[in-house]
Formats: structure tokens, C-alpha cells, sequence
């Protein structure tokens, strides 16, 4: 006998929520301050019960017993007794250690359990981060490891509220210009829900409006600002939008990359700048102090590099905001974005936001070419490194790919590749320029424009276009080749033509893949993370394409 | 010596007496009290009485009274006169008042003369003597009187003044020994590492505490303990009682009560956590099966494995494995008889026998979700092992592994029962702290309970994860397994598994099948390729799903992923491309994404793109035509010839077989190696293996070797002797078996080859024979028959008197002589 809720609890702590279900709306209020979107396809959306995200439901004001209520309230089925007493013993673990300033003492560890306290004091991962011992229940943190302890002590199970609170930064000026236009309802909600938090990661589909989110939290912060972006291209996009949407103006915005060296209130730097090193010593890094920095934002936070991790870790007493489309880490640190950066703050199925008209509806169709004998010969005797470069190569794509772009003909259409010799190919084939990474800034941003204003239709783009480049009226991508099998490519070059058109037209997506090859293997790969968002692609044989026009989708 | 004790052997007498003159009726009521004391039926009320006084039965029957029963019983002790050894109900009355209420020793008195631990009249009541040697000598936790450990102590505990002022004299550290002492036992150790505490000294020197040699053994002075006289004790406790805190009633285990709907409902939760978990396990060991260790059970790696697989933290996979084992879901299995490769050996060496799933798992897994839970419960019930232990280490400091013969103990099924008994007792809904049950325990059987606080709260944990107690507190459906457990005793080793305990569906089960979801028939198919069953699937949709996707996420629902190597496994076991369309359209309440169509198109498409079999030889040729004339001929039809490419033939037969017959028919084939090189031979002649010539070998012995002299005499006197003997048995059996008695001669063994000899002449001299055998059943039978033939291991013989042919197994015959 079913309560008949909409809600399955796993054993393995993933939820299952039924989408289709009357109470589906209510329950997802319910369990999304605990549960974290794993998934989202059509049917059925896949939650997770982490430690992580109970304590950031602790953290938030929400306790073990309404927790379990939810749960039970919405369940279709029985719930392990098991499972209900592992979600309040862990929720449990959270508070009883707590980070706080001290006025005597500065920055303090208190056990509020002092057995806790005695054995986290013990743990070898926390040597050298601890002071001395003032009494029982405190003990003295150097500041300067306030990052790492909480890293650690998250990873020992005990999580410590970090009651020390953040630095207000030098004020400055900011507020949001809303001349003829607003911030999205979601785009409010996600501020509030960083500033509430202190700091934090919002994750956004691509084209749903990212940089307003963050120009909001500046004119919240109202405080001089660090914006890290992946390259110059996408911080002048920033510069761009901010100038427009914003109160800021142009002298106010300083740009720090390879190019220029400028400081001021507001300040985007680029990854790259900030990890180069001259000696084997980063020269840049003095960036971070240079000004009394109120609030950092990371745009892409999931291309976040490594060494950036760990300046990160020493800016603990700032707020910081995470900007992406994907949590997905090729490198499977998603953990530590969330404890160095901060817990995701406001996630949003693409699907929700697509529904509410912010993002445009997109056809992804998968287009299989069958290769020739002599290519598939080739294919057959290549070694396994470089069968992924042989298939996704493959000359049988370049008609198939003309096709497209025929049958799109007065659409911007994009190509995407990633093997500089096949875009060679391609453009010489389409004859449309090509933008790669050797391409100057200048010849890029020229080219740009020229697409933005319609005056190109076609443009080739190397990986460099994988990510902030805001081209809002490229309406069709054709993806040839790519990293692999990375998800969070295939989102972000869909994410291109996401940008909802002025006329509400849907944008098309392409994946052109060789047949019974690594090529469609990695497709199917690549295409998880955007079927799990509730894309459901399309297969069609390249003959279709390559014959009589098909009757309009649309 | 106490001088009562001499009047014990007349109160024997009188015990007996008293039982004689009971009623029927009283007497009934005593054996129920007592139901050890008719095991067996003793002869006569003497013996009755004596059993009842005997230590054993006085044990057993103390091992079922509480607390207050047994502090009253302290008091009777306590209370005896030193010359009658007779005690009453007001002198017990006057050491308990003020600690209990009156009725309620009176109650209590009323159960021990019911059971005759204390017997005679109110006021002149004997404890039975075997009570004294049973329970601790020091009754209530006082010492002896101090009269008997120390003439010093006595004197002075006889000035009760000079007493008081002592003890309200000792420095504070001798005054906490003190109240320790007091509170009971009497008996602490002298010292400690050699020396003695400077507050003890103080009060031995003061002849407050008097050195002993041993607990209950007379005082010494050169003693290792020390005990505190009866009267120090006394006054020590004057504040609480001379019997110290009395408990009348069992104390209630606090908890907050749940709501009796969700109790069931996390129960039953974990119902199905229990059971898909234990299936789980079972399913990782018949994957990869186990090795027994050699000193028995399921080795730590092993387990650490299951548990993992099984998705289980490793208290939870050892009770699991060791209820499945109870079960009979799982048993030992030789290496041998299996078959298949064991890849467990990787510590233990080469494992002789491996833990795999028997037969009852496949039968067991065709039941319902509830029906399987039952006996797991049951099996859990019963079983006789405490699987808390697991993982501790014992006497020898080495680990205890599932089903290690360590963490056996026959008093795990009564401590479960206990613990059930004491939830159930509770209103519904509560839920009681485990101390709070560990205490409660302890108190209505103190002496039974010491000992098992580890396996009570074994039973509490074990009880929880397989879901007899939700939230704590005891489910419906628990309480209704109990109850039909209680009901039936005659079982109790409860060995077989549910299916085979009760042909109906019990109560518990009927209960937990409302709870538990209907199973469902349907899938939902999505575009990331993803199959969620919402609910427990129908085993025939459990067992299409096992076959086409993999299994992500398991628990009240399940998600299969459909992936390229999932339909390949479904095309290997024979589902076809539309097989596969049809069972997703059919199944699927959702559009079937075309996703999943193309992959299973794709992956039939490439099945079977590349064919394997084996074959004893190959024929090529780059001339076709020469291949097929070699095909077409008749006279090679023998060498089952098949076509693999134009150029390419295979026969099943050996290469040597295929050269010759194909040199046989006139065609000139040449022999290739595995790298295609030729091979060239010439006929080989044909040799049979190097022998030893005759000349070089050993000279065998003519025969045995030559006896002489004494020797030779000793052999023959001893065949002589043995031929007697065997003509006067058999006379006397021939006698014997005329008149159907078995023939003596036959009954003792015979050497066989003898028997064999004495049978085989038979056939040959058609004569009568005794053939003594061991029939089926191992009795020793013989029988007068004529052998007809001896061959393939049986004798056949006819019996010429009922004219009938009887067949024996020659191993089972033990002798045969030939008649007379």
C-alpha cells in the first residue's frame, strides 16, 4: 500500500522525484535546502542526500527532524529506518565545532562537544593549523589557515560553523542600472540566496544571464570587487555588460591580463595571468591584496585552476561567488569548489528556465555519417591514441556539414571543432573564417562583431569558443569534434545558442559523429550531462541531412 | 561452624514430608514453578524432594526470579536464628521496612514458598540449604558477622558506640572505601602492586575491615582481601536500609512514544532494506564466492568485499551473512564440485571449500518481499550466534570473523526472545533506550541477565536493522513474530527456512504485506537512458531488467542504466533487436526515447559481426578451384569438410587424420604450423615404449618365504585351534539357524578376501552356503543360499527355500561359510 507520494528514497540516498506527479512542485521546495539536482531527464529528476548538503541545511536554519518530516511526508514508499537515522546523526555532526572571532584571542576554534574538540585536535590533518590551547573548549586558529581548516574538518566529518563572519571590503558605489529592463525572478533569487549564505556557488544554464547575477551581487556587496575570468575576451564581454547594466563606468573597471595591467575598483583578471609563473613563483599573486577586495567572483567556476584552489583557501574571510552552467569536473573536484568557494547556493534545471521563456528551446539532433570503406580501412588499423582524431576527422562530415548549414541557410550558424587542421578544412569548404586560438584578440573581437551584427553568417571556431563568448544571435551549432567524451563542453557549446532570439526562434544543435566508431561512443558520453538536464536528443542518418530537404521541425 | 547447619539433615526429612502432604493441585502448581524437577520422572515424592533441594534445580529456579524476589530471599537468609536455622515472616518484614512496602514482601514470600526455596510455616521458615550454595555467601551484599572473622572486629562491634565513633573517625579516603564496602560486595582486594593503600591500613588497624584469604573462605591474617563485618555494613547503612535501595517494581524504560503508523512504516522500510540487502550479498557472494577459513568462518577480506558490493557497513553485512547462513540461504560448498574457478585462494592459499548461495536462495527468492523478511526473522531468531561479537577480538587477541565458531553462544536465541518480550510489554509505540531495556532486563532475571548486557544489545541493534523495531520501538508486524514465535516452542531450533515452517501464511506476514508496496509491472524509459521501476519490480520485469540494463540505484524504486554492453548481454542470451523493441514498448509507460532505439539497433547490427568456434583442423588454398573439388569429393565426406571462405575449409578431425585422408584420395596437401610455415616429415615409425630387459630385473621370490621349526608348529597349532573353535560354533549355529536363529560365525567378521574365496568355490561346487551380510538398515542377518555367479560387485544366490533369487552387494557381506 502506497502513501503515493511523488517521492522514492534509495538506499544508495539518492531521491527520485516523480516530475509528472501532482505534489511533485511542493515536494521539490521541500527537499531542495537539503537534497542537491543530480539529474533531470524528462520523467524522473534524481536528488542526493550528501553530508554536504545536510550541513549546509543545518547551516541554513533547517534541523534533522523537519528534514526526516519531508522525507516521510513525500515518500511514496516506506523509509529505511536506517536512512532516517543517518540523515540526524550527520546533520548532528554539524555545529558542534565552531569558528568564531575571539577579542582577545582573534580568530578561535570552540568545541561546543568538548570530546570532539579533543579528537580533532588529535588529527593529523589539522597539524600546524592549530595554535595553542586557550582552555577546554577553545583553541587558537591562525588566520591565515581558516580555509584549510575548514577543508579538513569537513573532510575528518565534523564541520564547524564558520561564525568569524567576512571583511565589508573597501566600499564602493555599485547599483544596478534597470533602465527598460529587470532582474529575472530566478537572477533575484540566486543573489539572495549567495548573499543569505555569505558565499557560494550559483549554477545557471548557459545564456540564462550569469553576468547579471553577479553585477547584482556587486551592487549588493556595494564594495570594490575581484572578477577572475577564463580569457580577455570574456572579461571584456564583463566590462561590456557591466558598463551597460550597472551604474559603473568605464574609468571605474580595470582589466588585468597579458595585455594590461590595470587596479582599480573593480578589477577582471584572468585565469591565466594570475597562474603564470616567472622562476617557478606566481608574480601576479599580489593581486589578491592589492586592494581590500569586498567580494571575488569566479566565472566558470568548473574551469577554476588548480593553483587558484589554493590562493582561494586564504581568502576565507571574503565573499566569494561562483559563477557556472556546469558542476562538472572532469576532475572530479567538484568537492572542493564547494568547500573553498562555497556550497551551490542556487541550482536550476536548464528545462525550468527554458519553460520560463529565459533560455531559447533547443533541438539537439546527433547526426550519424556512415564512413567510406577506405576511411573505415583507416579506421581500423590506427592505434587506439589517435582513433578518436581518424574518426571525428573524417572527410565523409564535410558535405553532411555543408548540408547543415544549407538547410539553416540565413541563420548565424557556428561550427565547432576541435582539431585545428579539420577547421582548416571546414573553412576553406564553407567559406567562412575561422577563429582559433591563435587568432589576435583584436581579429577575434572583429570578427565577433561582424557575426553579432549579421553581416557573417557562418563563423569556425576552435575550443576557444567553448566558453563566454556571448554571441546572442548564433542561433545553430555543429559540433564536428571535441575534447572527448567532456560533458561540460557539449553544455557549454550548446549553451551558444541559448540566448533566447528576439524573434523566439528555436535553436538547432548538431553533432555530427562517424558511425560504429569511438566517435559516437564519446558522443553518448558527452551528451549525459545534457539528457540528464532533460535534453532528448535526436538521431538522424547523414543521408537524410544529405537528401531532399526535410519538412520543417518547427 | 554455623551451628544451624547441623539441623539440615533433618529438615530433609521434613522437606519431603511437607511435599507428601501437599494437594494434587499444589503439588501440579510446584512442577509448573519448577518444571526441571519431573526431568525425569523421579521415582517418588523422596525423590522428588531431594531434586528440589539438589543445586541444580535451586539454580534454575533462582535464575527465573527479579531483583526484589531475590533481595527478599537475601532477607530470609539474613534473617535466620543462629540455633533453629529457622527464619519468619516478620523478622524478614523487619529488615526490609522502610525500603518496601509490606504486601509487596509479602507477595514476594508468598513466590519463594510457592517454588519451596523457603518452606514451613510463616513463622518458622527454613531456606532450602542448597540456596546457600549457589548464590554469594555474603546475602545482600554484607559481610559475615564479626564474631565469626575477628574477636578484635567483634568487640568492636559489640560497644555499637565506640563503633560509630570509629567510623565517623576514618580520614575520608578510608570513609569512601568504606561506603564502597558497604554498598556490596564486602570484599575488596588488600592491595595493590604490592603495597597496601594507606586508608585501608587505617582501617585494618583499626579492626573496621578484617583481612580474609579468600571470598567466603575463613579470615586470615596474612589474607589478600578484606571484608567488612555484618554489623559495619549495618551501620553503614542505616540510611538506606539493611537490605540497601530495594527496586519492588521493574523500572519503566522511558522514550517518547511514536505514532504507531510511523513506526510501521519505518519498519517496514527497513523491511525491504533488509531483505534486498541480504539478497544483494548473496548475489556478490554467488559472483564471487567466499573460502571458508580453515579454522571456520568467512574471512575479513571476504567480508569487507561483500559488505562493499552489497553497499552495507560491515556490522550490518555480518548480521546479514550470518541470518542468511541460518537461514540456509547460504551454505559450504566443496571447490571441487562447483566447477568454476575460484579466485579466492588470493590468502589463504588454495581454499578447499567456499561459501556460495544453496538451493533454498533461488526458492527463497520466488517468495514475496514479506515472506522472505519472515525468514530471515525467524532464522535471526533462532539462530544460536551473537553476530555483535564479530569484528572483536577473542581470547587470543584475534579478530572474530562471520560465522567463526567464536561468535557462537546458545544463550543468543533467549537473550532475543528476552529483549522482544520486553519491548512488546511496553504500550505501543514506545520507544525505550537500550539501557533502559538492558536494565530493565537486569532486573527481572539479575542472575540470567548477568552476563548478556553484550548479547541484549546485540539483540537490540540486530532487531533494528533487519526491521522488527522502526523507530525504536517494536512494529506491528515484529510484535505479531513474537508472538507466534512464543506460541511455537516445539521448535526450537527453528531449523528450516520460513517457507518450509508453517504451510499457511502467518499472522506477521499478512500484517507486513499491508505495509509494503505493491509490486509494480512498469518502467519509465528517459532520453539519458535511464530505467526507473517505481516500486519493487514483479520478479518476471526483475528478471528481463537483470538481463538488458545495469542496476544504478536500489532501494524502493530501482534505476537501470541501458548501456551498449547491457543489450549485447541481453543478444548473447538470445533476445532478438524487436525482442528488445517490444519488451521497452511494452513495458514503458513513458515514449520509448529514440536513443534507446538506436542503440539497440546499433549494437544488434554489429552482433555477431565476427563469428568464433573451434575446429580440430583447417585445409587453405589460394587455387579455389582445387578447394572446391576437395569439398565435392565424395570420398572425403568422412572428414565433415565445411566452407568458411572460398579459400578456406575446417574439419573437426585432428591435422594427421585430414593428411591422410586427403593423401589417401590422391591430393598432395603439406602440414602448416601456427605461423604458417610448413612442416615437413617423414613417416615416423612407430616404437612402443623402452622396456627393462628381463635379465636386469629384481628376481622375483619364488614364493613366499620357507617356515621351519617352532615357528612352523606355532602357525599350524593356531590354524588347528581356530578350525575347532569354528566346528563348534558352527554346530551349534546350524542347531541354531534350523530353528531360525542367525549362525554365530557369521556374525563376526570374516577377513573378505576369505569370504570371497568360500563364495566363488560355491559357484564353481554348486553347494549350500550361510552368507552373513549387513542389510540396509545395518542389522547383521544371515542365510542359508546356493550361489549362482559372482560378478560386477553383487552375489547372486537362490534360496532353495522360498525358490527365490537374492542379489547382495559383496561389500555387504561379512562372512560365508559352507554347510555342513
Amino acid at each position: 500500500m502506497s502513501t503515493g507520494g511523488p517521492l522514492i528514497v534509495q538506499s544508495d540516498k539518492t531521491l527520485l522525484l516523480e516530475v509528472d506527479h501532482p505534489d511533485a512542485q511542493a515536494c521539490r521546495m521541500a527537499i531542495a535546502p537539503f537534497a542537491e539536482l543530480e539529474r533531470s531527464p524528462e520523467h524522473v529528476h534524481t536528488y542526493r542526500l550528501t553530508p554536504l548538503g545536510l550541513w549546509n541545511a543545518r547551516a541554513a536554519g533547517h534541523d534533522a527532524e523537519g528534514v526526516v518530516d519531508s522525507l516521510i511526508k513525500f515518500s511514496r514508499y516506506p523509509v529505511p529506518h536506517a536512512l532516517l537515522v543517518d540523515v540526524a546523526e550527520t546533520m548532528d555532526r554539524y555545529g558542534r565545532l565552531q569558528l568564531a572571532n575571539d577579542p582577545t584571542h582573534g580568530l578561535v576554534l570552540r568545541g561546543l562537544d568538548r570530546i570532539v574538540l579533543v579528537e580533532v585536535a588529535k588529527s593529523k590533518k589539522l597539524a600546524g593549523m592549530l595554535g595553542a590551547r586557550i582552555d577546554d573548549e577553545t583553541i587558537v586558529v591562525h588566520p591565515s589557515e581558516r580555509g584549510r581548516l575548514k577543508q579538513a574538518l569537513l573532510k575528518l566529518g565534523w564541520p564547524a560553523e564558520d561564525l568569524a563572519g567576512y571583511v565589508d571590503g573597501e566600499a564602493h558605489e555599485i547599483s544596478l542600472a534597470e533602465d527598460g529592463w529587470t532582474l529575472r525572478s530566478y537572477q533575484q533569487e540566486a543573489v539572495d540566496g549567495f548573499w543569505a549564505g555569505g558565499s557560494g556557488v550559483v549554477v545557471l544554464p548557459c545564456g540564462a544571464g550569469k553576468t547579471l547575477v553577479g553585477a547584482a551581487a556587486m551592487a549588493t556587496a556595494k564594495a570594490t570587487t575581484l572578477i577572475l575570468v577564463t580569457n580577455t575576451v570574456a572579461g571584456r564581454q564583463w566590462k561590456r555588460e557591466l558598463v551597460a547594466r550597472t551604474s559603473l563606468t568605464e574609468e571605474e573597471i580595470g582589466e588585468y591580463s597579458g595585455e594590461r595591467k590595470e587596479i582599480r575598483a573593480v578589477t577582471i583578471a584572468t585565469y591565466q595571468v594570475l597562474t603564470s609563473r616567472k622562476g617557478g613563483a606566481f608574480t601576479h599573486l599580489d593581486l589578491f591584496g592589492a586592494r581590500d577586495w569586498g567580494l571575488v567572483i569566479y566565472d566558470e567556476v568548473h574551469l577554476l585552476p588548480a593553483p587558484i584552489f589554493r590562493f582561494t583557501a586564504d581568502l576565507q574571510a571574503r565573499r566569494r561567488l561562483g559563477l557556472t552552467a556546469t558542476l562538472v569536473r572532469e576532475d572530479g573536484r567538484e568537492g572542493d569548489v564547494f568547500s573553498l568557494i562555497g556550497p551551490k547556493r542556487y541550482d536550476a534545471p536548464w528545462k525550468d528556465i527554458e519553460a520560463q521563456g529565459w533560455i531559447a528551446p533547443a533541438e539537439c539532433v546527433e547526426v550519424r555519417v556512415t564512413l567510406t570503406d577506405a576511411e573505415r580501412m583507416a579506421y581500423a588499423v590506427t592505434d587506439s591514441e589517435e582513433r578518436y582524431r581518424v574518426a571525428a576527422t573524417a572527410r565523409t562530415k564535410l558535405p553532411v556539414v555543408r548540408a547543415l548549414v544549407n538547410k539553416h541557410a540565413g541563420e548565424q550558424t557556428l561550427v565547432i571543432g576541435g582539431y585545428i587542421d579539420q577547421l582548416h578544412e571546414l573553412g576553406e569548404y564553407l567559406d567562412a573564417p575561422i577563429v582559433q586560438g591563435s587568432t589576435t584578440n583584436k581579429e577575434r573581437e572583429r570578427l565577433f562583431d561582424e557575426f553579432r551584427a549579421g553581416n557573417l553568417r557562418t563563423l569556425v571556431i576552435s575550443k576557444v569558443g567553448n566558453f563566454s563568448i556571448d554571441l546572442p544571435e548564433a542561433a545553430v551549432a555543429i559540433q564536428v569534434s571535441g575534447t572527448f567524451g567532456s560533458r561540460q563542453e557539449e553544455a557549454q557549446r550548446l549553451g551558444r545558442v541559448l540566448r533566447p532570439k528576439a524573434d523566439g526562434r528555436q535553436a538547432h544543435f548538431y553533432t555530427v559523429v562517424s558511425r560504429d566508431t569511438i566517435d559516437t561512443e564519446y558522443a553518448a558520453h558527452r551528451q549525459r550531462f545534457l539528457a540528464e538536464q532533460g535534453y532528448a536528443y535526436t538521431i538522424v542518418d547523414a543521408d537524410d541531412v544529405l537528401g531532399p530537404p526535410l519538412p520543417q521541425v518547427d | 561452624m554455623v551451628p544451624w547447619r547441623l539441623a539440615l539433615k533433618t529438615m530433609a526429612t521434613a522437606f519431603a514430608d511437607q511435599l507428601r502432604s501437599l494437594s494434587d493441585d499444589a503439588l501440579g502448581a510446584l512442577i509448573q514453578l519448577r518444571p526441571d524437577l519431573v526431568v525425569p520422572v523421579p521415582s517418588d515424592i523422596s525423590a522428588l524432594a531431594v531434586r528440589a533441594q539438589s543445586r541444580g534445580s535451586v539454580a534454575r529456579c533462582l535464575d527465573m526470579l527479579d531483583e526484589f524476589t531475590l533481595a527478599v530471599l537475601d532477607a530470609a537468609r539474613l534473617s535466620r536464628s543462629e540455633e533453629t536455622a529457622a527464619t519468619s515472616l516478620a523478622q524478614i518484614l523487619a529488615l526490609t521496612s522502610g525500603a518496601a512496602e509490606d504486601d509487596d514482601v509479602r507477595v514476594a514470600v508468598g513466590r519463594l514458598r510457592a517454588r519451596f526455596l523457603l518452606h514451613g510455616p510463616e513463622d518458622a521458615m527454613h531456606v532450602v540449604g542448597a540456596v546457600d550454595e549457589v548464590t554469594s555467601p555474603y546475602p545482600a551484599g554484607l559481610g559475615r558477622p564479626a564474631d565469626y572473622l575477628d574477636p578484635q572486629a567483634a568487640a568492636l562491634c559489640a560497644d555499637r558506640a565506640r563503633l560509630r565513633r570509629t567510623v565517623l573517625a576514618a580520614p575520608a579516603g578510608a570513609r569512601a572505601v568504606l561506603d564502597r564496602l558497604a554498598a556490596g560486595p564486602p570484599v575488596g582486594a588488600l592491595s595493590s602492586g604490592g603495597t597496601v593503600a594507606e586508608p585501608v591500613r587505617w582501617l585494618i588497624d583499626n579492626h573496621i575491615l578484617v583481612p580474609v584469604s579468600e571470598a567466603g573462605r575463613a579470615p586470615r591474617a596474612d589474607g589478600e582481601l578484606v571484608e567488612l563485618p555484618r554489623e559495619v555494613g549495618l551501620l553503614l547503612r542505616r540510611e538506606s536500609g539493611p537490605l540497601g535501595g530495594l527496586r519492588p517494581f521493574p523500572p519503566v524504560p522511558e522514550g517518547p512514544v511514536r505514532d504507531a503508523k510511523s513506526v510501521d512504516s519505518a519498519g517496514a522500510g527497513q523491511v525491504m532494506e533488509a531483505v534486498r540487502s541480504a539478497e544483494a550479498l548473496l548475489e556478490a557472494l554467488a559472483a564471487e564466492p567466499a573460502a571458508v577459513l580453515k579454522a571456520g568462518g568467512l574471512g575479513v577480506r571476504d567480508h569487507k568485499r561483500l559488505a562493499r558490493t552489497a553497499g552495507l557497513d560491515e556490522a550490518a553485512a555480518a548480521l546479514l551473512l550470518e541470518v542468511v547462513h541460518a537461514a540456509g540461504l547460504m551454505g559450504e560448498a566443496d571447490v571441487a564440485g562447483t566447477g568454476r574457478g575460484v579466485t579466492t585462494s588470493r590468502a589463504t592459499g588454495t581454499a578447499d571449500e567456499i561459501f556460495l548461495p544453496t538451493g533454498s536462495y533461488d526458492l527463497w527468492r520466488a517468495l514475496s518481499t514479506a515472506r522472505r523478511w519472515e525468514a530471515l526473522a525467524n532464522a535471526w531468531l533462532a539462530m544460536s550466534r551473537q553476530p555483535g561479537l564479530i569484528g572483536q577480538r577473542d581470547d587470543r587477541d584475534r579478530p572474530i570473523t562471520v560465522l567463526a565458531p567464536d561468535a557462537e553462544r546458545a544463550g543468543a536465541p533467549q537473550a532475543r526472545r528476552e529483549v522482544l518480550t520486553a519491548l512488546a510489554d511496553l504500550p505501543p509505540g514506545t520507544a525505550p533506550k537500550p539501557d533502559d531495556v538492558v536494565a530493565l532486563l537486569a532486573w527481572q532475571a539479575p542472575r540470567r541477565a548477568r552476563g548478556r548486557e553484550a548479547a541484549h544489545r546485540d539483540a537490540l541493534a540486530g532487531a533494528a536493522t533487519l526491521g522488527l523495531t522502526g523507530l525504536g520501538a517494536l512494529t506491528s508486524y515484529g510484535r505479531l513474530l513474537h508472538a507466534g514465535d512464543e506460541h511455537d516452542d516445539h521448535d526450537p531450533l527453528g531449523a528450516g527456512p520460513g517457507g518450509e515452517r508453517a504451510p499457511g501464511t502467518s499472522d506477521a506476514v499478512r500484517a507486513l504485506d499491508g505495509l509494503l508496496p505493491a509490486p509494480v509491472d512498469h518502467v519509465l524509459v528517459q532520453a539519458d537512458l535511464s530505467v526507473v521501476v517505481p516500486g519493487p519490480p514483479e520478479p518476471e520485469l526483475a528478471a528481463e531488467l537483470e538481463v538488458v540494463a545495469e542496476l544504478e540505484s536500489a532501494g524502493g524504486a530501482s534505476v537501470h542504466r541501458v548501456t551498449a554492453a547491457s543489450v549485447r548481454r541481453a543478444l548473447d542470451v538470445g533476445y532478438a533487436a524487436t525482442d528488445l523493441h517490444s519488451l521497452f514498448r511494452r513495458r514503458s509507460r513513458t515514449p520509448v526515447p529514440q536513443a534507446l532505439t538506436y542503440l539497440i539497433d546499433d549494437a544488434a547490427r554489429k552482433h555477431g559481426g565476427l563469428r568464433a568456434g573451434s575446429a580440430g583442423s583447417y585445409l587453405r588454398s589460394d587455387d579455389e578451384a582445387l578447394v572446391a573439388e576437395v569439398l565435392a569429393d565424395k570420398r572425403l565426406a568422412t572428414l565433415a569438410l565445411r566452407r568458411l571462405a572460398p579459400t578456406v575449409l575446417v574439419s573437426p578431425l585432428q591435422l594427421p587424420r585430414l593428411l591422410g585422408a586427403l593423401r589417401d584420395a590422391g591430393f598432395a596437401p603439406v602440414a602448416e604450423d601456427s605461423a604458417g610455415a610448413a612442416v615437413l616429415s617423414r613417416p615416423k615409425v612407430r616404437r612402443a615404449a623402452s622396456r627393462t630387459p628381463v635379465s636386469v630385473r629384481m628376481a622375483e621370490p619364488a614364493g613366499p618365504p620357507l617356515l621351519a621349526g617352532p615357528r612352523l608348529a606355532g602357525v599350524v597349532e593356531q590354524i588347528r585351534r581356530g578350525d575347532i573353535a569354528t566346528r563348534a560354533a558352527r554346530r551349534a549355529g546350524s542347531e541354531r539357524a534350523a530353528n531360525g536363529q542367525s549362525v554365530p560365525g557369521l556374525t563376526s567378521v570374516q577377513a573378505h578376501s576369505q569370504a570371497m574365496a568360500v563364495l566363488q568355490q560355491a559357484v564353481r561346487d554348486k553347494a549350500r552356503v550361510w552368507v552373513g551380510y549387513v542389510d540396509t538398515h545395518g542389522a547383521t542377518l544371515s542365510r542359508l543360499v546356493r550361489p549362482v555367479s559372482l560378478s560386477a560387485g553383487y552375489l547372486r544366490a537362490e534360496d532353495e527355500r522360498t525358490e527365490t533369487l537374492h542379489t547382495f552387494a559383496l561389500h555387504r557381506v561379512t562372512a560365508a561359510v559352507l554347510e555342513d
